[in-house]
């Protein structure tokens, strides 16, 4: 009983990760309408910044994760200006492959700066005791609180901005029509521009996450959890917020559940069969829904 | 002269959609173009609205060259578009659309909306629903209603009667004659040549990318060609 309990909460904590990597995922495909196979990598620039601010400059995780937060927004809208702006009238294979050759330059950078042996990742909750529920049968570490409730309030604060502030709206009418958008006076580049820029924040956020729960740090660190958190966002149904988020959540679930009580070498596997029978039976995903226009 | 186009050129890709046409639309004016599918009404104003650009000549509003000005600039000029098919956002509320109209100014007021409830009651009721379970004809009167809401000095419709129902029309034409008498300068592109005629101070026709006529309302809804070509008789 204690072993589903804690395979459900520690479920639920990597699936926080994949979560906010998904929402970054979802955002962008749902304004800029493209695949940016580049975001996982982004997860691994964000936690080598972390890395370098608390190992190398001795700074606190705080100003760390601030520091791995500013570097990848501004990296977002780098590679976005850079890479994918003079793309936009061209077809999607042409911005796929872009992706994906982003993608490589961020790993063979990072190889060639910080090479290829593995960091250890020091954890940003060292201070926090694991707390004890059920008489000590159950421990739950800091860092899996830390995540859930990052999770909680990255949700949180994201749905708000999208339903309430102008420029969440601005990018809800972009993400549905940029001509329409336009005739508004919505500064169309920009608003793809400030997607590109929170989803790279909460990428480096994901990444000081992940790599404190798997301190293992090298230049592929973010390439499976990206690939995990992309199929999340298919699974919840691409371009929907809330859908990354669910979508997110019960991946890491189900992972969990098959490392724990199936196969560890097949947990992928299982979570990728998942995805299929899932998109089988609904095509747009979970959350995913198809608006028919009037005429 | 509130807009003045000179010798526009426009292509998509290799086609020559628009071959040099030239026409003004003064203060306080109903402007029609006119013409069959094809002509280049759309794309006339596609380049007015900045969403395509000239190969050559000039577009002036307000005295200022806007050929080359990226679209989102204009609306904040006071120029506003009720685009072909509508376009307004399904997803949202017909609220959220309005506000969207208004994207230019800081914050839309109350008579902001007033203002647009009071020519589209309707909207008024259906203020909180997702502007995509509208009938055609809300559709039209919200796309509409969210140009409005930026106050343009010149409001262009693109085919407002298209796909609704006749007596729609006759609604929809009689709210732009409500819109001209609050003192909204007017550039119509209609293929309803009758009910755009009747409203238009002065029109233009076009065939394939030029201006094959022009003149009063009047004058051409009377004309030989007009009627042959496009009134049915």
């Amino acid at each position: 009983m204690m072993g589903i309990l804690s395979n459900l909460i520690s479920g639920i904590s990597l699936g926080s990760i994949y979560a906010i990597i998904a929402l970054g995922y979802t955002m962008v495909y749902g304004i800029a309408k493209m695949l940016n196979f580049a975001h996982g990598d982004v997860i691994m620039v964000g936690a080598y910044i972390c890395y370098c601010a608390i190992s190398y400059l001795g700074l606190p995780p705080l100003v760390g994760i601030v520091m791995a937060i500013c570097v990848c927004t501004v990296l977002g809208i780098v590679i976005e200006g850079l890479a994918y702006k003079p793309l936009r009238s061209a077809p999607s294979l042409a911005v796929l492959i872009t992706a994906i050759g982003v993608s490589y330059f961020l790993q063979n950078s990072a190889l060639l700066i910080w090479k290829s042996d593995p960091k250890v990742f020091p954890s940003i909750v060292k201070s926090m005791q694991p707390v004890q529920l059920f008489g000590g049968q159950l421990a739950i570490s800091g860092i899996t609180i830390v995540t859930v409730l990052c999770c909680v309030v990255v949700m949180t604060c994201l749905t708000l901005f999208i339903s309430k502030s102008k420029t969440g709206k601005a990018m809800r009418a972009v993400s549905e029509d940029k001509v329409a958008a336009q005739l508004m006076g919505i500064n169309v580049n920009g608003t793809i521009s400030v997607t590109f820029a929170i989803g790279s924040g909460l990428a480096a956020v994901a990444g000081v996450l992940l790599c404190s729960a798997y301190p293992t740090l090298i230049p592929t660190t973010g390439a499976m959890p990206g690939i995990k958190a992309f199929t999340a966002a298919v699974f919840g149904g691409i371009g929907s917020i809330p859908g990354a988020m669910l979508g997110g959540i019960l991946l890491g679930i189900i992972e969990l559940f098959a490392k724990s009580y199936i196969s560890t070498q097949f947990s992928d596997a299982i979570v990728f069969a998942v995805l299929i029978i899932v998109l089988l039976i609904k095509p747009t995903g979970l959350l995913g829904k198809k608006v028919s226009e009037k005429v | 002269m509130m807009l003045s186009v000179e010798n526009i050129d426009v292509f998509y890709g290799a086609i020559h959609a628009i071959k040099g046409i030239s026409f003004d639309v003064n203060e306080g004016e109903i402007v029609a173009l006119i013409g069959a599918n094809g002509a280049g009404k759309s794309t006339t104003l596609k380049t007015i609205s900045g969403i395509m650009h000239p190969r050559n000549g000039k577009i002036t509003f307000l005295g200022e060259d806007i050929t080359h000005t990226d679209g989102y600039k204009l609306p904040a000029k006071g120029l506003a578009q009720v685009p072909e098919g509508r376009r307004i956002f399904l997803q949202m509320t017909v609220m959220e659309n309005l506000e969207m109209g208004a994207f230019v100014q800081k914050k839309p007021t109350e008579e902001d909306f007033e203002n647009v409830f009071t020519h589209f009651p309707r909207l008024k009721e259906r203020r909180s629903q997702i502007a995509g379970t509208l009938s055609g004809g809300e559709q039209q009167m919200l796309a509409m209603g969210r140009a409005l809401m930026s106050h343009p000095k010149l409001l262009m419709l693109d085919e407002p009667s298209m796909g609704l129902a006749p007596i729609l029309v006759e609604e929809i034409f009689n709210i732009i004659r409500e819109f001209h008498a609050a003192g909204t300068t007017i550039l119509l592109v209609e293929q309803n040549a009758e009910m755009a005629l009747q409203v238009a101070d002065r029109a233009y026709v076009l065939e394939s990318g030029v201006i094959a006529l022009s003149g009063t309302g009047k004058e051409l809804a009377e004309s030989d060609a007009i009627k042959k070509a496009y009134l049915g008789g």
